[in-house]
């Protein structure tokens, strides 16, 4: 529900993070580079916002990881309810759109 | 093995944490990302740890029917029999463990058997020679004896003594465990008043009878128990027949808590109400409901004037029809 969303408030940590996921960096490893969070900070995150429906995951192709001979990776992406409790959070953070650079091609 | 090997070994072992229908997806996640770690690779191995606590705290328990579950109180009263059964059988049923073994003198337990030439001969016919016999009847007519090795002082009132204690001395440590054990749990039940849509009393009476059968039964199997054990390790049976009778007692009281009153199955579906921080002007606690719709049962948090203790609420018939 849209309006249980906009009500979220979200931590410090997860309003970067999710404002990392809105700047372009799609994978957790990414993410953890664009934020300078350890992982054991990062994934924990990204697995409550996927819970509370504010990021969806989803696998690469296996086509795609093959013909760039690597392993599938999984993305993530914000949702429609996480745009929203961004914007929210993006008025309660006040810098937190000034924190990322637009993500270079192999970062994201 | 190689750094590599390390970082993966590491990921496979937060991976156990891991609910095991998330767990190769997971594993599949953190291998790809750590193929792209080119530095500090063990401590980004390090942190799956945390990732994989949060996945095993926070995954809803799988829907899996429980293979051996008490839930119904004839299985329960069966499973208590049959402990207790076993714990009986090994007791005083077993011939190696027999505790109170027939004694065909006073103090078997310390007579030794010799042969006429001072070596054990177990093929040769007995016969039982004590020390403080006159001498003429010592004179062992047959090619071996049974001689005492203690004088009759010694041995009056060893076994059969103890055999007649031991009620009295598993009457003192269920008296000694129920004492410790209303000092550090409260021994109530809870409250459970009745309303118009309690059950007559004679049934009402079901749930004591119910709890008494239990304790009956955990009695017998915690003394039969530590008296299997004594039988291996003598001086641990009372502190045995304490632990069994405790623990016994615990589950107990802890079991008959969460059983509905009117069919004496357990209570399902806690429910979390209230928060401890708002607690002020609002009641705090955990909810659970008969599966048959006979009531809801409310556990304080804590402990407060107007609720000490658990209340069970009886609902009317037509709550059945709602629950599956």
């Amino acid at each position: 529900m849209p309006g249980v969303a906009l009500e979220t408030k979200l931590s410090h940590t997860a309003a970067i993070i999710l404002q990392a996921l809105q700047a372009g960096y799609v994978y957790g490893f990414s993410v953890m580079e664009a934020t300078g969070l350890p992982s054991g900070t990062v994934y924990p995150a990204l697995r409550r916002l996927e819970r509370d429906g504010l990021i969806r995951s989803q696998w690469e192709s296996q086509s795609v990881a093959d013909a760039g001979q690597r392993p599938a990776r999984k993305y993530y992406r914000i949702t429609r309810s996480g745009q929203a409790t961004l914007a929210a959070s993006q008025k309660r953070y006040l810098l937190l759109t000034r924190l990322f650079p637009v993500p270079t091609q192999e970062n994201a | 093995m190689t750094l590599r090997g390390l970082h993966v070994a590491i990921l496979q072992g937060a991976a156990l944490l891991v609910p095991p229908a998330n767990r190769a997806e997971w594993l599949a996640e953190w291998r790809a990302e750590l193929w792209y770690v080119n530095r500090r690779a063990t401590a980004f191995c390090l942190g799956s740890f945390c990732d994989a606590f949060w996945l095993h705290r926070n995954s809803p328990a799988p829907i899996t029917r429980r293979k051996f579950s008490l839930d119904s109180p004839v299985r329960c009263v069966m499973f208590l029999a049959l402990l207790t059964s076993l714990s009986w059988l090994l007791a005083f049923g077993w011939p190696s463990h027999d505790v109170s073994p027939p004694s065909p003198a006073r103090g078997a337990q310390d007579l030794a058997k010799v042969s006429a030439a001072g070596q054990p001969n177990e093929l040769a016919p007995s016969v039982l020679v004590e020390p403080d016999q006159p001498q003429a009847n010592r004179t062992p007519r047959r090619s071996s004896v049974i001689a005492c090795n203690q004088p009759a002082q010694q041995r009056a009132g060893t076994s059969p003594q103890a055999s007649e204690n031991l009620p009295l001395a598993c009457l003192a440590i269920c008296i000694l465990t129920l004492g410790i054990l209303s000092s550090v749990r409260p021994l109530s039940l809870g409250e459970y008043p009745a309303n118009r849509y309690a059950p007559a009393a004679p049934f009402r009476l079901l749930r004591w009878v119910f709890l008494t059968i239990k304790i009956s039964l955990l009695l017998s199997a915690a003394i039969c128990g530590s008296l299997v054990l004594g039988t291996i390790i003598q001086p641990i049976a009372p502190m045995a027949m304490f632990l069994g009778l405790y623990f016994g007692f615990r589950w107990a009281l802890m079991d008959q808590r969460q059983r509905c009153p009117v069919c004496l199955r357990l209570l399902s579906n806690p429910t979390r109400i209230g928060d401890s921080s708002q607690s002020f002007l609002g009641w705090y606690g955990t909810e659970l409901v008969c599966s048959q719709g006979h009531g809801l049962l409310y556990i304080p948090g804590t402990s407060t004037s107007w609720c000490r203790t658990q209340r069970w609420q009886y609902l009317d018939p037509t709550w059945s029809n709602l629950l599956p």
